[in-house]
């Protein structure tokens, strides 16, 4: 009776589900500057969409698509599209997914680093293609985003609140199956040998496991940010980039409705106190950067909009160790990521910048 | 200095029972020296003691003050004659202020009470102790209380100030203040007896050590002659060092998954927007100064005090947010709390143990059946009291009855009688003694390799660094750094903390 009465004043405290909180980064997700501080690969503007082919990484910028050496990485142009290039998957059969901002999935073959027309015919059915990754038994997963907004306005779809995402299966032939629905904003997508996928969830912060039949359980809950691309890891579990942390104030204003209705109205978006990929280069953005300086470090939980955040999740899903470009730092807005032979290459959109960062024997960060 | 000890003792005996509390120990107190005083709980140090500032009377032996000898049948008449005694056991009266408590017993017949504060206030201030006079003691936490005991004693001009377990519940800072505060007395010819379970503050302090050993004298001699490991071999008879700090065999624990995630908590002045995460399979290590918010943090987590009623934050209990409003209901879902103060809050003294421990059994509804069975509580507190080695006649022996370490084995007991995956120690070795340290440090480690999540709360750095497989400082009512056992140094901790 005592609780039910609690629960009907939550939203008044500000406290249960109505309260506004954000999760620490501590324990394995312990602040470091191992993301700031990794080898630069190759200058990219705005990196993403990073995929391998044997010794050669792919990445776009925008609409293009670009090939680098990991060793020796200045990045050559091999290919151009129609609109920005949101995501892309390589096959163990050398074909292209890609995911593109005006909504459809295009393929390409990919022979050696270089770039050929494919068999396969386009998918104009999505409309917001935010995460793409091949099965093993030929079958592509694809991440629609949200159903209202294209992925360059990811932002006003979080802060709409939007879950009009999906999952989908597309077979070999084809016909293409909603698997989930109802989803906010996936962002990533990893095949399981077992059929399942792994998907992270940007706007509700959390991992889930969708199975063959379509049933769905939750992985991992409550992150510090907002998951985007997944990769498999050679030690077992994945790996996962957070291209933004979760904030108090944003937290806040994403329950105050009329609050965000009238900035949504009347603010340019760039302006939005909402997560950003790049950290800030105005100094009339006073947030970013800001709060509790500590032992000469600025402490990671300041309000800051944009921060670089890749997590090493054990078999289990279970956050194992991190690597962080802070506040401070300029290697954020990190959305794809991929491990290569002792190394795992991560593309920092906001910080024009693919990185290296070497691992140990055990697959952890060296 | 001048050769005649100031206080000197003979052949002193005291029969409790027919069984010698002190058995044939001879003490010399010299003029202006910090005298450390050691051994393990039922040593026989506090009886030695009371006998000196006239708590107790020897039964055989003879003690000279300033060359004659005494029998002090009161700690009135020891005063009077300049011997003074800080107990280890509260003797503040509770009801009244902190000023009143440091002028019991001088006031006159009419008082202003304005001048008696403000001379108080500047007394505690010279002092170095942030203590409110105004304050009643009842509302004062451990430490505080100390404070105020302490200045008492020292207030009233003793030629000889006995200090009983002075810092059990002082932060680093204030036994900083506290050591300053000995050294100036000793330089005004105060001569200081000093009794302390820290080895490394009577190694810090002392000019000359004695041992006690199950009543007997063990050893005494200047405090060159000693280290570590001898003081410790002489007050068990063995080297215990070893046990004492005993380092994760492999290293920190690998964490498992997140059990605890407190968000943003905010209580008051106490607690301020502060976050932190606990995980199954490890000890998380909690140092921070007095004042700092680690006890109100860990009372609002196991539904003691409440969190602030508007926007207090968030306490997330695996991925379900919880709101205890009585201990209780925490306890069921596996949180328990081992309390910093276990006179007060710990157990019921004159209760017996296995009575103490069937309370909490049937708090936590694990007993079978609507009614209580009493052979199935006793058969509980026989279990935990053999695991926990807690040393009684009986299981139907009372607390009373028991050392501090075998008391604060009972309070573990307790909690562990509620089959937690929780659990929070708040100062779990304040007051214990040497040996009994080393078997809680064993039995948290053995808890944690068991795979329950550990908080450890603890002012002692040594403790803090020895035993965490992650280390949390607090200050000013957050968690400001988190720092890795293999990284983290003493200095690096306290500059945290205070900074």
């Amino acid at each position: 009776m005592i609780g039910a009465l609690s629960r009907l004043l939550d939203p008044l405290r500000g406290a249960g589900r109505h309260a506004i909180t954000v999760p620490p980064m501590d324990g394995a997700l312990q602040p470091n500057e191992r993301l700031e501080e990794a080898p630069l690969v190759c200058s990219l503007a705005s990196p993403d969409a990073l995929t391998l082919s044997g010794p050669t990484a792919l990445a776009a910028s925008n609409s293009k698509l670009f090939a680098f050496e990991l060793d020796a990485g200045a990045p050559r142009e091999v290919g151009a599209f129609a609109a920005d290039i949101v995501c892309a998957a390589l096959s163990q059969k050398g074909e292209l997914a890609v995911g593109l901002s005006d909504g459809r999935v295009t393929f390409r073959r990919v022979d050696a680093g270089a770039i050929a027309p494919s068999p396969l015919s386009d998918l104009a059915q999505f409309s917001c293609p935010t995460a793409l990754a091949w099965a093993d038994d030929g079958a592509l997963f694809v991440c629609e985003g949200s159903q209202t907004n294209p992925a360059s306005e990811w932002k006003r779809d979080l802060t709409e609140r939007g879950s009009s995402g999906s999952v989908w299966r597309v077979n070999p032939g084809g016909e293409a199956q909603r698997l989930a629905g109802d989803l906010a904003y996936p962002n990533g997508v990893l095949a399981l040998p077992d059929g399942s996928a792994i998907v992270s969830e940007s706007w509700r912060s959390r991992l889930i496991r969708i199975s063959a039949d379509g049933a769905t359980d939750v992985v991992v809950d409550d992150l510090p940010g907002y998951p985007a691309g997944l990769a498999r890891r050679s030690a077992g579990g994945a790996w996962l980039a957070l291209f933004a942390p979760r904030s108090q104030l944003f937290e806040f204003i994403l329950r105050e409705r009329s609050l965000r209705e009238q900035m949504m109205r009347e603010i340019d978006p760039d302006c939005w106190m909402a997560p950003a990929l790049r950290p800030a280069r105005s100094f009339l953005e006073p947030l970013q950067g800001g709060a509790l300086k500590q032992l000469g470090v600025m402490k990671p939980w300041a309000p800051s909009r944009s921060y670089g955040l890749v997590l090493a999740l054990d078999a289990q899903m279970r956050p194992e160790a991190s690597a962080h470009s802070r506040a401070n730092g300029l290697r954020h807005g990190v959305r794809s990521l991929v491990e290569s032979d002792g190394r795992l290459i991560v593309a920092s959109k906001g910080g024009d910048a693919v990185v290296s960062l070497a691992l140990d024997a055990r697959g952890g960060f060296a | 200095m001048s050769e005649t000890p100031i206080i000197e003792m003979r052949g002193i005996v005291k029969l409790y029972g027919g069984v010698a509390a002190v058995d044939d120990v001879d003490f010399d107190l010299r003029r202006g020296e910090i005298h450390s005083l050691l051994g393990e709980n039922g040593a026989g140090k506090s009886t030695l003691t009371k006998i000196m500032a006239g708590a107790a009377t020897a039964t055989r032996g003879e003690m000279r003050l300033d060359g004659k000898p005494v029998a002090f049948a009161t700690p009135a008449e020891a005063m009077a004659n300049g011997v003074g005694m800080v107990f280890q056991e509260n003797s503040l009266v509770p009801s009244m202020t902190v000023a009143q408590n440091l002028f019991l017993g001088d006031e006159r017949f009419f008082n202003r009470l304005r001048p008696l504060y403000i001379a108080a206030q500047q007394f505690l201030q010279s002092l170095n102790f942030n203590v409110d006079p105004w304050a009643t003691v009842s509302s004062l936490g451990v430490a505080k209380k100390q404070m105020v005991e302490i200045a008492r004693a020292v207030r009233q001009n003793a030629r000889v100030i006995i200090f009983d377990e002075p810092t059990a519940s002082l932060t680093p800072e204030e036994k900083h203040h506290f050591f300053s505060l000995i050294r100036r007395l000793k330089v005004d010819g105060v001569s200081i007896v000093f009794i302390s379970h820290a080895l490394e503050e009577a190694l810090e302090i002392s000019d000359r050590i004695t041992v006690l050993r199950d009543g007997k004298l063990a050893a005494s001699d200047d405090r060159a002659a000693f280290d570590r490991d001898r003081i410790i071999t002489c007050m068990v008879g063995r080297t215990l060092s070893k046990d004492l700090y005993r380092k994760g065999e492999h290293g920190a624990r690998k964490a498992r998954e997140k059990v605890l995630s407190v968000q943003n908590l905010s209580q008051g002045k106490m607690v301020r927007n502060t976050s932190f995460s606990i995980y199954a399979g490890q000890i998380t290590g909690i140092f921070g100064l007095i004042g700092s918010g680690r006890t109100e943090t860990a009372r609002i987590i196991a539904g003691i005090t409440k969190r602030n009623f508007l926007h207090g934050g968030e306490t997330r209990l695996g991925s379900r947010s919880v709101r205890y409003r009585v201990p209780r209901e925490a306890v069921r879902d596996g949180i328990v709390y081992v309390t910093e103060d276990r006179k007060l809050e710990g157990f019921f003294d004159t209760m017996s143990i296995a009575e103490n421990i069937g309370l909490n059994y049937i708090a936590a509804g694990l007993n079978s059946g609507l009614v209580v069975r009493t052979g199935e509580i006793v058969e509980v507190a026989k279990r935990w009291t053999r695991q926990l080695n807690v040393r009684a006649i009986s299981a139907d022996a009372k607390i009373v009855e028991l050392s501090g370490g075998n008391q604060q084995k009972v309070v573990i007991a307790k909690s562990l009688a509620q089959k937690p995956k929780l659990i929070i120690f708040d100062e779990p070795t304040r007051g214990v003694d040497v040996s009994a340290i080393a078997e809680i440090h064993q039995i948290i480690q053995a808890l944690a390799d068991e795979g329950l999540a550990i908080v450890l709360i603890s002012s002692y750095l040594p403790e803090i660094l020895n035993l965490s497989d992650r280390i949390l400082v607090s200050q000013k009512g957050r968690i400001v750094e988190e720092f890795r056992p293999e990284t983290a140094t003493e200095e690096k901790i306290m500059y945290a903390a205070v900074h």
